[in-house]
């Protein structure tokens, strides 16, 4: 009697996990063994061989280190504008009185709800009136657009949990309101800046659909890829992808590391 | 000795209700002055305006004299202890107490020096470098004080600082920060519902219900000699009887009760033929005791207490009656059961008019 009572749950719960954890992984781990090979396709069947060759490849591909380099350029710059503006929108939205507060919440979460080639167009046609062209300074303004939600929808959830008391003692202590934002706002913050800001990096490298419209004769990494498509694909693609992937999780890994080591310092 | 909080007919509406009402009071520097009432009379809302959180919507709050209108909370005198502590919990405890020195731009060495020196104030040495989340409650509580105290406040408000804490805690708490009080001569402005809180740590306390002041008094005065039905029954524990004034002079007024006729000091506003409870406590009420003031009553059950007994009992007209007994004479005292005479002195009961 004790089996069915104990095993059969722990048995589908067990079963549940593997099905889950073999969707999410199943498609990187033949993503990444296409690396290693050595046929002119990014594929495992049929096997040709062993090799490393594609990492050559890869080191040998310029276009694709400028696309790169032009997406953390971008990646950058969307940091930049959007974790403050995001930040500014979620302090004025927690500040407000219930109706208004719903009512900007909307207005401020549509970008989210617009597809993604529609804020891509819209930013170009806007643009152009006041003779700014595609490029960089645009795949910026574009990707900020929406990617500020993302940081305000963070750091308002963060907001939510922060005592008002604590702005009021600082401020009966003789705070400036500016001293309560940099010494008991913004520490009370930083989490959740840090992970905004890491949320909008990958926001940020990953956007293809609203980028291809601003670029101009910028090429991003994900349009530069999305060109290689039509004129032929490589395993090298592949081996840039097991380079992100391992980067991601070593960067998580020390991540945790540190963030143990402070806990157990305390 | 000077007013050092005043406030003058002060009110406070928010929309369409009204908080506080004419209020008007002063408290003199170096007091320690509690404000009491149940949760919603108004308290905390009256702290706030003296910290200037609000700005009362009617009258005037004058802190040493000057006029506070319009001034922020970082422009006033005055510190505040929140009932929540309002800790930084991501500073250390020395940073916590120098909060209010690094405000106004002291240099770090300077906050140090100051910040263990209060540190040592409230027997927390050595503590400086430890986060508010590691220390216990009593022990956050001592650095809630401190960080107030660093600023070197006219004026100390605290809003129910000792209501997180457990009984022992609690009462331990009281003692220190009447001590404190004393040693550091600053003005303590206390809200508490705990009666016994505010009457035994205060110099004097201001009873209020329903956003209207009612008393202001020491806290015997309080206890003896209280001026409305309200303070007669929510400081102490106390008797209600009702009757029609027959007699009222300058300190005596007689009523006809359901139990007889009775007398005690006379309350404002008593006209003879007008309706008035006399109140009397439980300890003024002695078994047997051959006076003309007399209650009896049939004894329900005894809750003993310890030093006293409380005597539950009930009156002819089924209206309850509480006595306490002294520990001593407990073994003549009347048992569960028993029907028994109680007599009390007239200056024991006080007549106020049904308000």
């Amino acid at each position: 009697m004790r089996w069915n009572a104990e095993a059969i749950p722990r048995f589908l719960f067990a079963l549940y996990m593997g099905a889950f954890f073999l969707y999410l992984f199943a498609p990187l781990a033949v993503m990444g063994a296409a690396t290693f090979n050595a046929s002119r396709f990014p594929t495992v069947t049929p096997w040709r061989g062993t090799t490393l060759e594609w990492f050559a490849a890869l080191a040998k591909d310029g276009a694709m280190w400028q696309a790169l380099w032009t997406s953390f350029v971008v990646a950058f710059f969307v940091v930049a504008v959007a974790l403050p503006v995001g930040t500014a929108a979620a302090l004025v939205l927690t500040s407000l009185h219930a109706r208004a507060r719903s009512l900007l919440y909307a207005l401020m979460v549509s970008p989210l709800l617009t597809p993604g080639v529609v804020i891509g167009i819209a930013t170009l046609v806007l643009w152009r009136r006041v003779g700014v062209g595609g490029g960089v300074f645009l795949i910026v303004v574009a990707q900020a657009s929406f990617i500020i939600c993302y940081v305000m929808l963070m750091i308002a959830a963060r907001l939510q949990r922060f005592d008002r008391t604590q702005e009021e003692a600082a401020l009966g202590l003789g705070a400036s309101k500016f001293m309560v934002f940099r010494r008991v706002l913004l520490p009370f913050l930083r989490p959740a800046l840090y992970a905004a800001g890491v949320l909008a990096v990958l926001q940020s490298i990953e956007n293809y659909n609203t980028t291809l419209f601003v670029r101009g004769f910028d090429t991003p990494l994900t349009v530069y890829i999305a060109t290689k498509v039509r004129t032929g694909l490589t395993p090298a693609v592949n081996a840039l992808a097991l380079i992100m992937i391992a980067a991601t999780v070593i960067g998580a890994i020390a991540y945790e590391v540190a963030r143990r080591r402070q806990t157990r310092r305390g | 000795m000077s007013h050092s909080v005043e406030l003058t007919n002060v009110g406070m509406t928010f929309g369409a209700t009204r908080a506080v009402g004419d209020v008007s009071f002063a408290v003199e520097a170096g007091e320690f002055f509690s404000i009491l009432g149940p949760s919603g009379c108004g308290k905390t809302t009256i702290l706030r305006m003296i910290a200037g959180f609000l700005q009362p919507t009617e009258g005037r709050i004058a802190i040493g004299g000057r006029d506070m209108s319009g001034l922020g909370p970082n422009q006033r005198p005055t510190a505040m202890i929140f009932q929540s502590l309002a800790l930084f919990p991501l500073m250390p405890v020395w940073e916590n107490i120098a909060f209010g020195l690094e405000a106004r731009g002291a240099s770090k060495a300077e906050r140090r020096a100051k910040a263990d020196d209060l540190l040592k104030l409230i027997a927390l040495e050595g503590f400086g470098d430890r986060m508010p989340g590691e220390l216990s409650g009593g022990q956050r509580q001592r650095v809630a004080i401190a960080r107030a105290l660093a600023v070197e406040p006219q004026v100390l408000l605290l809003d129910e600082p000792l209501s997180a804490l457990d009984l022992k805690l609690r009462q331990h708490m009281r003692a220190e920060l009447r001590a404190l009080q004393k040693r550091t001569g600053v003005t303590f402005i206390y809200i508490t519902h705990d009666q016994s809180e505010a009457l035994a740590m205060s110099d004097r306390v201001a009873v209020m219900s329903a956003g209207v002041l009612q008393q202001v008094g020491a806290p015997r005065d309080l206890y003896e000699s209280p001026r409305t039905p309200f303070v007669a029954s929510f400081v102490g524990e106390t008797n209600a009887i009702s009757g029609t004034v027959v007699e009222v002079s300058d300190t005596v007024a007689t009523i006809d009760t359901a139990h007889g006729r009775m007398s005690g000091r006379s309350g404002e506003g008593l006209k003879s033929g007008g309706t008035a409870r006399l109140y009397v406590r439980p300890e003024a009420l002695v078994p047997g005791l051959d006076v003309e003031n007399r209650l009896t009553a049939t004894i329900e059950r005894s809750d003993f207490e310890g030093a006293f007994a409380l005597l539950h009992g009930r009156l002819a007209d089924g209206s309850p009656l509480v006595a306490s007994v002294g520990n001593t004479a407990l073994a003549e005292a009347p048992g569960p059961g028993e029907s028994a005479a109680f007599g009390f002195e007239t200056r024991h009961a006080v007549v106020l008019a049904d308000g």
